[in-house]
């Protein structure tokens, strides 16, 4: 694990085990840390231990995991507070999370004062009650120490961080948990206000209110609404009802009341509809949302069958779900958000309605529970997986054109937004992102110290070459950065010509190169479209091209005489996972999922993945010898498509190597890269070519043999026994392998490239790509 | 021609392998304070020790480089005694005894520690680097069939049932937990690392919970994990004497060996091996099937085992008195010491006459043991 700073944080507990307690717990190990997770002790229990014991039993077994790999639980020490408040003694941090009840969260906080050691931080995950409020009536010792840390679920996943701190909390304390939590937990920490709900959930709560009782009184359907409050706002597809049945709906009325109560007369929160009846019926039928019965939507399995159907908001029956059809959605698709928010249909009405209400609110928020507009597009980007925040949303949709939608709504026109005056909430300012300020001046949008945004970089830079699918940019202090600019990163010829062409360019002119872009995903393997209608045209020299291309491609970076590292984050898949298999040095962010799963449509890796897998299982120094254990392994892997679901877990099946760094904050990747790679290139010489001594054809019976015992057990497809057959064959070399010679990359390359020419030509591979390219899901023929 | 009796009998726990308590041992220390009990308690002297001959089914990492002579080293057994390991698969161990007795008939030595062991944590089943011979797989596929499907194919040929596998699993397990609970084991277990209880029992198992388990090697198949016997840690090892020498030093004799068989059968209906191997060696011994009173035949599938009982027409209630491999475990190599001596042990315990022990060979094999009260 790579670290800039040393962190004063060496300890943490957290107290309460409930979902958030036990998950931020998780995610602390995660980062490496020892951490203590208590709870109470239940009644008549004899395992004294046993909520919190269980809460790390039922995490190793969750999907998705809160751990980033299984023996990250053993650095979870569980207890209980009554009889292990001591091990809180060399705790450096110490969370609480449990019930949201003062009175219980102040008992606890006296308890702390007595053991915890002096100089150590106590922080609140609560979500609804004022710091103000926390610390009323404790020692000064006490509210020096302590400050709001408010995760969002599920902790490991969810990058948001909001933080709270009074006048009273030491500066020092504030600053050491920032630093832990954004470079060992990963976090975007966004400051906010000690006012009720913070910004994520003040504004996404009342986001999501609007969007229930608008839809009932506009007459909506549920999959009307969410088609509208979804995809044409950047918003996840899920909307408001989906996300609610996600959550949880009967959150809504707990958070909504201890809104109202804290909130003055005032607020938006006072003069909007909140009639929750239909909500609270549903609660009381067990209509909870996924985790219950179901909620807004739920999977009728009555007479066997599985059919998803929706609620109606009218007379709340079910019936089965229905295609939206509106003519504002078609609108939204020529004209985006501006588009749906101008038309007059009902779906325009409901867009007004419900995102106007959202957005002035956003600008009621700036100074009065975020110093700035960036903190709440942060909170709402990250809390709520919005594309855009609110005020990038106004900014697309123009501040004159939302204050005359408001006008129209009869919505109040906030401050911030008169103060905007018809100018953008950002602009560009040289190299700077500025932002508007509620003193109606620009100030510059900064970045947590360190931070290096190939985005910000791209502002003003020129690319040093530039193809259809990737351009390379100078980073600074002699590191150049290959970006992937295709569709979903995926790799396509002029990608490869990309990779061909900035070669020459970083040797003439840089000491390293660095392979990075900021898509969701670094890259998610061949475009399996191209390759299909190559396939489809039997333009089978052009497929062998590019299979050769790319071997040459990935070939020529191993060997390049500058050190190359490579940076993914998300999903590398197929030739995604290649390329980083080739590169010198990897520093993966943590949440990568890598994995080699060509098998899943019926390939096998062509690009240097078979020989890369071979190579590294037989230099790993604990695997037993003979010609056997390395094959075996790089076979276990790729032939089931195994894919990492996480960098840590990734190290695993080597996909990258024990001495690969990895880095929590994504916007700190690049940096630690850039610096990997600076690291690598003093002195570099490149790698020397490995050799193989692979067993051939005994080899392949004893894979040939096990394969048919997975097809016996319906583990194995027909097709699959044929794909497996041809990975068998590459890793066991080949025809004229025997472990008394020795094979070079190059022949192993090409078999390669003989298994993927033969298999891309195979009817039942062809169906499985167009399978893949139709569905997203693979087909098991 | 001098009689040949076992003289001692002892073995470690059985662990499930990957996931008991006797992962981390190593299979030669394992095997080397069970057979440095059985010199302990015996009271044999080790200088008249001929050999100490080790069974092992997978002879290699750990297991490997003559493993018997080194176990022979780290039991402190004298450098006279020699070391030999020998290999015939689940029977290995047997087939160690087996030896000590030709030899011992032979005048070419007088008493043998007969041991058997596998870790199948530490060394996988197929070994690291299984490397079969393409040409015989092509030709006679059935010589590297996976011991699965054998249990397959002989539940299908005899019409065994999944009901029936079960109901054999519940039983074993049934039998197995009793004589845990009674303390049964107490003598025959040397504890190793600490070890003294077995780990693979569950008595809670019923016919319920294994009817809900998956098929194990075929989708459409009857074998379940929960009727096969599981991969397991363990160490076994038996003292084999002449009649002579045991009396004549006063060694604790359990039985008379009376005949002993080895058989071949098709490799793709493995499980069938004990007929024949018991057929032959109940001939040798002049005796026939309703003779046994007490039997051990090891259950490394329960259909396998139902087909046995069923052909030679066997009486279950004098098999496995106290469980068999389904429940207690079934480390290959150490099997055949296992049931060799434990058939001693019961003949003695039960004050019976005679007893086989008896067992299936991958690739198509069986051997038998018939024993008898002295």
């Amino acid at each position: 694990m790579t670290s800039k700073t040393e962190t004063p944080i060496q300890k943490v507990a957290v107290i309460g085990a409930g979902v958030m307690g036990a998950g931020i717990a998780a995610h602390v190990a995660n980062a490496g840390i020892p951490v203590v997770l208590l709870d109470i002790v239940p009644e008549g229990s004899r395992n004294r231990n046993v909520i919190a014991e269980t809460a790390v039993q039922k995490m190793l077994k969750a999907d998705p995991a809160p751990f980033m790999h299984k023996r990250n639980a053993r650095l979870i020490q569980t207890g209980n507070i009554e009889d292990n408040l001591d091990l809180l003694a060399d705790c450096d941090w110490i969370v609480e999370a449990v019930i949201e009840r003062l009175d219980i969260k102040q008992a606890l906080y006296r308890k702390l004062e007595e053991v915890r050691k002096p100089g150590s931080v106590v922080s609140s995950n609560t979500s609804t009650i004022p710091l103000e409020m926390l610390t009323g009536g404790l020692p000064d010792s006490f509210r020096r120490d302590f400050l709001i840390t408010h995760f969002f679920n599920p902790p490991r996943y969810m990058r948001l961080l909001e933080l709270v701190t009074s006048p009273q909390t030491r500066p020092d304390a504030a600053q050491a948990i920032t630093e832990f939590c954004d470079h060992k937990l990963g976090k975007s920490v966004v400051v906010c206000k000690d006012r009720p709900g913070f910004i994520a959930n003040r504004l996404g709560i009342l986001w999501l209110l609007a969007g229930v009782t608008e839809a009932r009184r506009l007459g909506l359907t549920v999959e009307e609404a969410d088609a509208i409050i979804g995809r044409p706002f950047g918003i996840p597809k899920t909307g408001v009802f989906a996300l609610i049945d996600l959550v949880g709906l009967d959150l809504m009325p707990h958070v909504l009341g201890s809104m109202v109560k804290a909130l003055p007369e005032t607020d938006a929160f006072h003069q909007i509809d909140r009639d929750l009846s239909l909500v609270e019926k549903m609660i009381a039928e067990g209509y909870t949302g996924r985790k219950g019965k179901g909620g807004f939507y739920r999977v009728n399995k009555a007479g066997g069958g599985k059919v998803k159907e929706a609620i109606d908001l009218q007379t709340g029956a079910y019936r089965p779900t229905q295609k939206p059809q509106l003519e504002s959605l078609e609108a939204a698709k020529a004209g985006g958000a501006a588009g749906l928010l101008g038309h007059a249909d009902k779906g325009g009405q409901y867009a007004r309605a419900v995102m106007a209400r959202t957005l002035a609110y956003a600008a009621a928020l700036v100074p009065e529970a975020a110093d700035e507009v960036a903190a709440v597009d942060e909170a709402m980007r990250l809390g709520y997986n919005w594309k855009q925040g609110p005020f990038e949303l106004i900014d697309k949709i123009g501040t004159d054109r939302f204050v005359q939608v408001l006008k129209a709504e009869g919505i109040a026109v906030p401050a911030l937004l008169e103060t905007a005056a018809g100018r953008p909430f950002y602009r560009i300012e040289g190299a700077v992102r500025e932002q508007l300020g509620s003193d109606g001046a620009y100030h510059p949008v900064r970045r947590a110290e360190g931070v290096v945004m190939l985005e910000d970089i791209k502002r003003t830079a020129k690319p040093l070459v530039k193809t259809a699918s990737a351009s390379l940019w100078d980073i600074g202090d002699g590191v150049a950065c290959l970006e992937f600019t295709s569709k979903m990163n995926s790799l396509d010829p002029e990608l490869l010509k990309g990779i061909e062409k900035s070669i020459p360019v970083v040797q003439r002119g840089f000491k390293a190169l660095v392979i990075y872009n900021e898509g969701s995903n670094f890259s998610v393997g061949a475009n399996l479209g191209l390759a299909l209608f190559a396939a489809n045209i039997a333009a089978w020299s052009q497929i062998e091209e590019l299979v050769e291309k790319g071997q040459q491609a990935y070939q020529a970076l191993k060997y390049a005489p500058f050190p190359v590292v490579a940076a993914p984050s998300g999903m590398a898949l197929g030739g995604g996972c290649e390329i980083v298999l080739h590169a010198d040095a990897v520093q993966a962010h943590a949440e990568t999922y890598i994995g080699l799963v060509e098998p899943g449509v019926g390939l096998i890796p062509g690009w240097g993945g078979c020989k890369e897998m071979l190579a590294r299982w037989q230099a790993n120094p604990k695997a037993p010898k003979g010609p056997m254990p390395a094959v075996g392994k790089a076979f276990e892997i790729i032939s089931v498509a195994t894919v990492a679901k996480s960098a840590a877990e990734a190290q695993d099946h080597l996909f990258l190597r024990p001495t690969d760094g990895i880095t929590m904050n994504r916007y700190r990747l690049l940096a630690d890269a850039k610096a990997r790679a600076l690291a690598l290139a003093e002195g570099y010489q490149p790698p020397e070519k490995p050799t193989f001594r692979l067993p051939g054809e005994t080899g392949l019976v004893a894979l040939e043999m096990a394969v048919q015992g997975f097809r016996k057990l319906g583990r194995a497809t027909p097709h699959d026994e044929v794909v497996a057959g041809k990975l068998a064959w590459v890793l066991t070399g080949g025809p004229d392998a025997d472990v008394t010679v020795e094979m070079s990359e190059d022949e192993v390359l090409s078999l390669e490239r003989d298994a993927f020419n033969t298999l891309v030509r195979h009817p039942a591979t062809l169906a499985r790509v167009e399978h893949m390219l139709e569905t997203g899901r693979p087909l098991r023929n | 021609m001098k009689n040949v009796v076992i003289a001692g009998y002892a073995r470690s726990a059985f662990h499930p392998a990957r996931k008991g308590d006797l992962t981390k041992v190593r299979p030669d220390d394992m095997a080397a304070q069970v057979v440095r009990a059985v010199v302990e308690r015996t009271g044999i002297d080790t200088a008249d020790v001929e050999d100490l001959i080790v069974g092992c089914a997978f002879p290699e990492g750990e297991q490997g480089l003559n493993v018997a002579r080194l176990i022979g080293f780290l039991a402190d057994l004298g450098l006279n005694v020699g070391g030999v390991t020998v290999n015939r698969f689940c029977g290995s161990s047997m087939q160690a005894v087996h030896q000590a007795a030709g030899a011992i008939q032979m005048n070419a030595g007088e008493a043998f520690l007969c041991a058997g062991v596998e870790s199948m944590t530490r060394v996988p089943i197929m070994g690291f680097n299984p490397l079969p011979n393409p040409g015989l797989y092509r030709a006679m596929p059935q010589a590297y069939i996976s011991m699965g499907e054998t249990a397959e194919n002989v539940a299908l040929k005899y019409q065994i049932s999944r009901a029936d596998q079960e109901a054999f699993a519940v039983e074993s397990h049934r039998k197995a937990a009793a004589a845990q609970g009674e303390g049964r084991f107490a003598e025959e277990i040397v504890p190793v690392a600490g070890v003294k209880d077995d780990g693979c029992i569950r008595a809670d198992t019923t016919a319920d919970s294994l009817a809900g388990l998956k098929p194990a090697f075929d989708e459409k198949g009857t074998v379940t994990a929960g009727t096969s016997s599981p991969l397991t840690d363990g160490a076994a090892a038996v003292l084999v004497c002449s009649e002579d020498y045991a009396k004549a030093h006063g060694l604790p004799i359990l039985a008379r060996l009376r005949s002993i068989a080895v058989s071949g059968c098709s490799p793709d209906v493995m499980g069938l091996g004990p007929i024949q191997a018991t057929q032959k060696a109940l001939k040798r011994a002049g005796l026939t099937a309703g003779d046994l009173d007490v039997i051990e035949l090891n259950e490394a599938f329960a259909a396998q085992a139902l087909a046995c009982i069923r052909d030679l027409g066997l009486d279950q209630d004098k098999i496995n008195l106290d469980g068999g491999a389904i429940a207690l475990g079934h480390p290959l190599g150490a099997t055949g010491a296992r049931i060799t001596g434990k058939a001693a042990a019961l003949l003695k315990r039960e004050g019976k006459q005679f007893a086989l022990a008896t067992q299936c060979i991958g690739g198509g094999q069986g051997i038998a043991t018939i024993l008898e009260a002295v």
